[in-house]
């Protein structure tokens, strides 16, 4: 069939989106949202070594319950503040949809590109200008607040460097917004025929969900820094008691966004999930209809539970009582997602590259993050929990665990693609593990300094809970040395890797079906559609030592109605 | 679903849409028809305004929390504002909001004339709300009623001296504290003090376990006369409520967010305008005309929920 | 259905014979609550390594069982079945909701405050606590009787903090400008030395994980004397010893911002920082080269200026701090009006007097 580029690799690819234009000035007026991915990926990606050395100094000071010359009260405050507002902001929040959403769903539409591509531009720059005023704000003296910036500590007291970090926020907050509205536009409008809702991948329903909530919770996120730069720097009087405010009222503020926000960080990962499970074991994801509403209504019910992050603040008890029960309302989704995910699994013809180990990762560690919510929500168990090391390894847990770790799963499941090389799985795998062991090292450990009562944000500790420590730093170096040792091979791999073939895994979506790397305008004719999970028509081809989807063959077996 | 994409098999490999693309310029590489890329414009501009909805919401929320703690605060602060400026800034609006929809029309029949005039209108019309709007904020300046702190600074050395203000820490009895926002620079706030005996005039301060409330007043002697809708000094009102200065915070943040809104919209109704004077814009391709309206009226919408809350309602 | 949970899951009896021990996961549970509630934790985790060593188990079981087989690739499974979807999807639903309606027992016993319950004043400051008793005693520490429920009232002089007792299981965020309220019921009494943590839970600076204070809880005649000893003791200090006895103590609240020894802190050291000597010299100084609102504190202090006396310019620094700032510093001292009594600040100002009879901690060493 010539309607699609699978030539085989040993022929020189005449051209391909990295080759398209040469130089840099093409990079930085690019309009390509390949390019715009890229670049992207790499700036989610330093911001989040930049944070892992926060995390580093944390806990290396942590090893030592007293204080230390080296280190001062102030120093750390600013360091886990600094950490958290880094990987929040600038690294998770952006990371699944603008590094990889941007480069993976308009191919895997089917579109050329994105409905808006200068709004993408612009959402990158703005992505830079939050990262500057970030970096700003270190050079005016540091923040340290903690991420949440609660007041009247935020608005009264703290240090210099709070407003413009502030600023950055809300210019971040911007970036995730237009990519947002660039996402549900591009989902409505530029699918190609046969491209029904239902014929859409997860990872693509996952990014609309997604999409929903960053269009609605961000604007309420923009407004509440706003308010309190203009707290801080004026004194009006709305969360500041002396002047008549109320510090609560932030809390509310900042909660309404940040509840959501954890939903935008992981239902791209389970996006990716459901792709990577589906593809390497090569069978149909089970209840996609499923999955997929499960999405949308995870997305919806996100915004009704911000109170759960509030049950000792001073709230009244109803609403304690009533945050507790919708809590559960978003808990049961995504519990049965993993239901469907290991279903998948079942009867499947499962291969362990990279990728699906850190598909399976994200089951073992997901399914500890989402168990732990559950005396986190539980009102009675959360009054002895609430600030304390329980709650942060629960939200590390879901938040790095599980979608840090899809987020990696996916790089190595859209590597080849992306890059046109293979890297090498060896070394992929001892990457994987090295993180895998190194985290629940970490972390693990911190559920039981959490629940024998060490209060979060402590600088110094009762000598008790030192071994804890100890373990959990030990961990943290450990999960440090797998991520270093999965950028050096990465990159290894852009200059001696294998060239990639168009179809490594076996995938039956459609980005599967260009070349790898794509050309500049991904499909020179539109793409036909099949079912992207039916792997039917998928079969193994020696020469190209990558797997071709029979087009026609894939075409015809959806449209005789086998389906989900 | 997807009804707004071509169908391409019969062109054969690279020739798809190429013909679209030379018979329209100003269509966009990635979109297959005019009519799929005005869509997909018209559907961002929507779910643009979406966010801006929750924006200002978030802001409404927050006036409605204001509201509903400190009522007399609004009721009384409600006075000074000008009724009569921001009527005429509403009818501004909503004639300017009138005038864009005329120009969308025009251009939707090709008339562009009509459209460069009706565009002209429009930018007119924005230009005078922010004029008047400037008015009634400097006008508030010179009467210190500002934000935060500001508020109770006296304006003349007159007024300083008839309340008998001196510079006092507002003491919350609750916190026991004496100085607000170090990092605002200001060090102390100065009330007038309400007469003791009206209660509903006097923030309620909470009383402690033990008892007592440790509030300090000033004593306002030989104070002069003030009327009810005033453009004396408010510190010298004995009715004025405390907290108060929330009042004036929420205004400025809201009229003045709404007001940045206006001058964007200043820069983009201009950029329309020299567009459409170069004749840019016909019946075949007047989208931005369209999601530029679009975005205009939303603003009014905006607007017509500021102007009764904070001027009308009393 | 609740007493077969217990006794089940519980691992001691809650025979008023002591606290309930450390467990791997909780610590020792010495309030009513940590007997009603643990339970609900023990339960959660029991169902939560079901559902974890099912779901593993599952996923190794299959990646086993399933693992490709060359490069076969078209896998036939079921893609779904609504019973199967249907029950995994009601029973957790179940589940979560009676988990739910324990919690919530359990919390609405938490929130209701017994009218017969011994009230404390808290205050919470950076960094440290004030526990008021009603007859006017104050502490560092926080006392309470065993066996009554008590009733915390909580207010705080500038930022977030949150009261945290994890032995008793009780958290209460302190704000700002309100009260909060809190209460438990401790039966056992602390033994000797023993005590309870008192932690901050909630971010409020330098000093947040510095502010921990003890917990006794004493047998009811024991606290009743205690009180009564603590409201009185700075009363039956001779006016001699006032300030080597009373110094110390009362000094401890003011060293989370002040040092002894001239090293730097949050506030000015009481002891010589800048070359003009320690807190008194440089108060009592004619000439002093000390700096207070950018003037020499020696134009505010003496015949007919602001302050006739040293005293009373120290005096006023405690209870209105934000008059006159020293130079070099912020607004951060909260004022201790209500709180400290004019003896209390007259022992002050004596330990000031004879700064060089205390060590850098405040203790009392004597002239040497």
């Amino acid at each position: 069939m010539t309607t699609l580029d699978t030539r085989p690799i040993h022929d020189e690819v005449p051209g391909n989106y990295l080759t398209f234009r040469r130089g840099i000035l093409s990079w930085i007026f690019t309009l390509d949202h390949k390019r715009i991915g890229v670049m992207y990926l790499v700036a989610v990606l330093v911001s989040f070594f930049v944070g892992g050395v926060m995390a580093l100094l944390v806990r290396t000071k942590l090893l030592f319950p007293g204080e230390v010359e080296w280190m001062t009260f102030d120093q750390y405050n600013k360091a886990f503040t600094l950490h958290g507002a880094i990987m929040v902001f600038l690294v998770i929040i952006p990371s699944i949809p603008a590094a990889l959403g941007n480069f993976v769903l308009p191919i895997m539409l089917g579109a050329k590109d994105v409905a808006f591509p200068r709004l993408n531009l612009f959402s990158f720059y703005l992505w830079i200008m939050g990262a500057i005023c970030a970096v700003y704000s270190l050079i005016a003296g540091g923040f340290d607040t903690g991420w949440t910036f609660y007041t009247p500590y935020s608005s009264q007291f703290s240090t210099g460097g709070t407003i413009p970090v502030l600023v950055g926020v809300f210019i971040l907050g911007f970036s995730s917004i237009f990519t947002g509205v660039n996402f549900v536009v591009t989902i409505h409008k530029l699918r190609p025929p046969g491209m029904t809702w239902f014929r859409m991948p997860l990872f693509l329903w996952a990014l609309y969900a997604t999409a929903l909530i960053q269009i609605l919770a961000t604007p309420v996120l923009g407004i509440t820094v706003a308010l309190l730069v203009v707290e801080r720097a004026f004194n009006i009087g709305i969360f500041d008691p002396v002047m008549g405010g109320d510090p609560v009222l932030f809390q509310h503020f900042f909660w309404f966004y940040s509840h959501p926000a954890v939903y935008i960080m992981i239902l791209p990962g389970m996006g990716i999930i459901s792709e990577i499970i589906a593809v390497h074991s090569h069978r149909h994801i089970f209840g996609f209809r499923f999955i997929a509403f499960s999405s949308i209504a995870i997305a919806i019910f996100s915004f009704l539970v911000w109170g759960h992050h509030m049950f000792t603040s001073g709230q009244s008890p109803l609403m304690n009582v009533l945050f507790s029960a919708i809590t559960f309302s978003v808990a049961i989704p995504s519990a049965v997602k993993v239901f469907n995910w290991l279903a998948t699994l079942y009867k499947g013809s499962i291969s362990l590259n990279t990728a699906m180990w850190y598909g399976l990762s994200f089951i073992f560690l997901f399914t500890i993050g989402g168990l732990t919510g559950i005396p986190l929500a539980v009102l009675s168990t959360d009054i002895h929990l609430h600030d304390t090391y329980f709650v942060v390894a629960h939200f590390h847990y879901v938040m790095m665990g599980s979608a840090l770790i899809a987020m990696i799963g996916g790089l190595h499941h859209w590597w080849p693609k992306m890059t046109g090389r293979m890297f090498n799985e060896t070394w992929g795998k001892i990457g994987c593990a090295l993180v895998f062991v190194g985290f629940n090292m970490t972390f693990f450990t911190q559920f039981m300094l959490g629940s024998q009562g060490m209060p979060r944000r402590y600088y110094m500790y009762k000598p008790e809970f030192q071994i804890y420590h100890h373990i959990s730093t030990g961990g943290s170096y450990i999960m440090g040395l797998g991520f270093v040792i999965t950028a050096i091979y990465l990159l290894h791999s852009l200059f001696a890797g294998r060239k990639a073939p168009a179809n490594p895994w076996g995938g039956a979506s459609l980005e599967w079906q260009c070349t790898s790397p794509p050309p500049h305008d991904n499909f020179s004719v539109t793409p036909r559609v099949g079912d992207c999970y039916d792997f039917s028509a998928v079969s193994w081809d020696e020469k190209q030592q990558g797997y071709v989807v029979d087009v026609e063959a894939h075409v015809a077996a959806a449209q005789s109605g086998k389906g989900h | 679903m997807s009804h707004s994409a071509s169908h391409a098999d019969s062109h054969g490999h690279g020739s798809h849409g190429h013909g679209d693309h030379a018979k329209y310029p100003f269509l966009a590489h990635h979109f297959d028809t005019p009519n799929q890329q005005f869509e997909s414009g018209k559907l961002g501009m929507w779910v643009f305004l979406a966010t801006e909805v929750l924006f200002f919401g978030a802001l409404f929320v927050m006036y409605a929390i204001l509201r509903f703690k400190d009522p007399q605060v609004f009721s009384y602060a409600a006075n000074y504002l000008d009724t009569i400026l921001g009527g005429i800034n509403t009818c501004v609006l909503i004639l300017s909001s009138l005038t864009m929809a005329i120009g969308v029309r025009a251009a939707q029949t090709n008339k562009k004339g009509l459209l460069s005039l009706c565009l002209a209108l429009t930018l007119a019309g924005a230009i005078g709300f922010l004029v008047i709007k400037y008015f009634e904020y400097t006008h508030k300046f010179h009467l210190n009623l500002k934000w935060g702190q500001a508020f109770y600074q006296p304006v003349t050395e007159a007024d300083a001296a008839a309340a008998k203000v001196e510079a006092k820490p507002v003491e919350n009895p609750v916190l026991a504290i004496s100085s607000p926002n170090p990092s605002a620079g200001a060090s102390t706030v100065s009330l007038a003090s309400p007469p003791p005996a009206d209660k509903t005039a006097i923030a309620a301060p909470k009383m402690g376990p033990d008892g007592v409330a440790t509030t300090e007043m000033v004593e306002a002697v030989d104070k002069p006369v003030h009327a009810a809708h005033p453009e004396g000094p408010h510190l010298l009102d004995p009715d004025m409520p405390a907290n108060t200065h929330r009042f004036f915070a929420i205004y400025y943040i809201m009229t003045g967010l709404h007001g940045i809104h206006v001058v964007i919209g200043v820069g983009v109704i201009g950029w329309l305008l020299v567009g459409s004077l170069r004749g840019r814009y016909s019946s075949d391709y007047y989208t931005p005309v369209d999601l530029v309206g679009l975005y205009w009226h939303v603003v009014d919408l905006v607007w017509i929920f500021l102007f009764p809350l904070f001027y009308l309602i009393h | 259905m609740t007493n077969l949970m217990t006794t089940l899951l519980m691992q001691s009896s809650t025979a008023a014979e002591g606290p309930t021990p450390k467990t791997f996961w909780l610590p020792e549970g010495a309030s009513t609550f940590a007997e009603q509630n643990d339970w609900v934790f023990n339960f959660i985790n029991y169902i939560n390594y079901f559902f974890f060593f099912l779901v593993i188990g599952l996923m190794v079981v299959f990646v086993w069982k399933y693992r490709q087989k060359g490069r076969e690739v078209y896998a036939r499974g079921p893609n779904h079945n609504t019973l199967l979807e249907l029950g995994w999807t009601i029973i957790p639903t179940i589940l979560v909701v009676f988990i739910f309606f324990i919690g919530f027992r359990g919390f609405v016993s938490m929130k209701t405050v017994p009218a017969n319950a011994y009230q404390i004043d808290v205050t919470a400051l950076r960094y440290g606590w004030v526990f008021k008793y009603p007859n006017g005693a104050t502490s560092e520490d926080l006392y309470v009787p065993a066996g009554k429920p008590v009733k915390l009232v909580m207010r705080s002089e500038d930022v977030l903090h949150s009261l945290y007792i994890r032995d008793f299981r009780v958290k209460q965020d302190v704000v700002p400008g309100r009260y909060t309220t809190m209460w438990f019921q401790a039966d056992h009494p602390t033994q000797g030395e023993d005590f309870h943590d008192l932690f901050c839970t909630e971010f409020c600076g330098t000093g947040h994980s510095n502010m921990n204070r003890k917990v006794f809880v004493l047998a009811e005649a024991d606290f009743d004397s205690w009180v009564v000893e603590q409201g009185r003791w700075l009363d039956k200090i001779a006016p001699e010893e006032l300030y080597s006895k009373a110094g110390p103590k009362l000094f401890a609240r003011c060293a989370g911002c002040h040092t002894l020894d001239g090293k730097p802190g949050t506030g000015p050291s009481w002891g010589n920082y800048d070359g003009s000597g320690n807190i008194w010299e440089r108060t009592s100084k004619a000439a002093s080269a000390h700096k207070v609102s950018g003037k020499s504190v020696s134009e505010l202090v003496g015949a007919g200026k602001q302050y006739e006396t040293p005293e009373g310019y120290l005096r006023a620094s405690i209870l209105n701090p934000n008059e006159h700032i020293v130079d070099g510093y912020g607004p951060a001292m909260p004022t201790f009006r209500g709180q400290l009594s004019d003896k209390a600040i007259q022992a002050l100002i004596d330990m000031m007097k004879h700064l060089d009879e205390f060590d850098a901690k405040g203790n009392f060493v004597g002239k040497k």
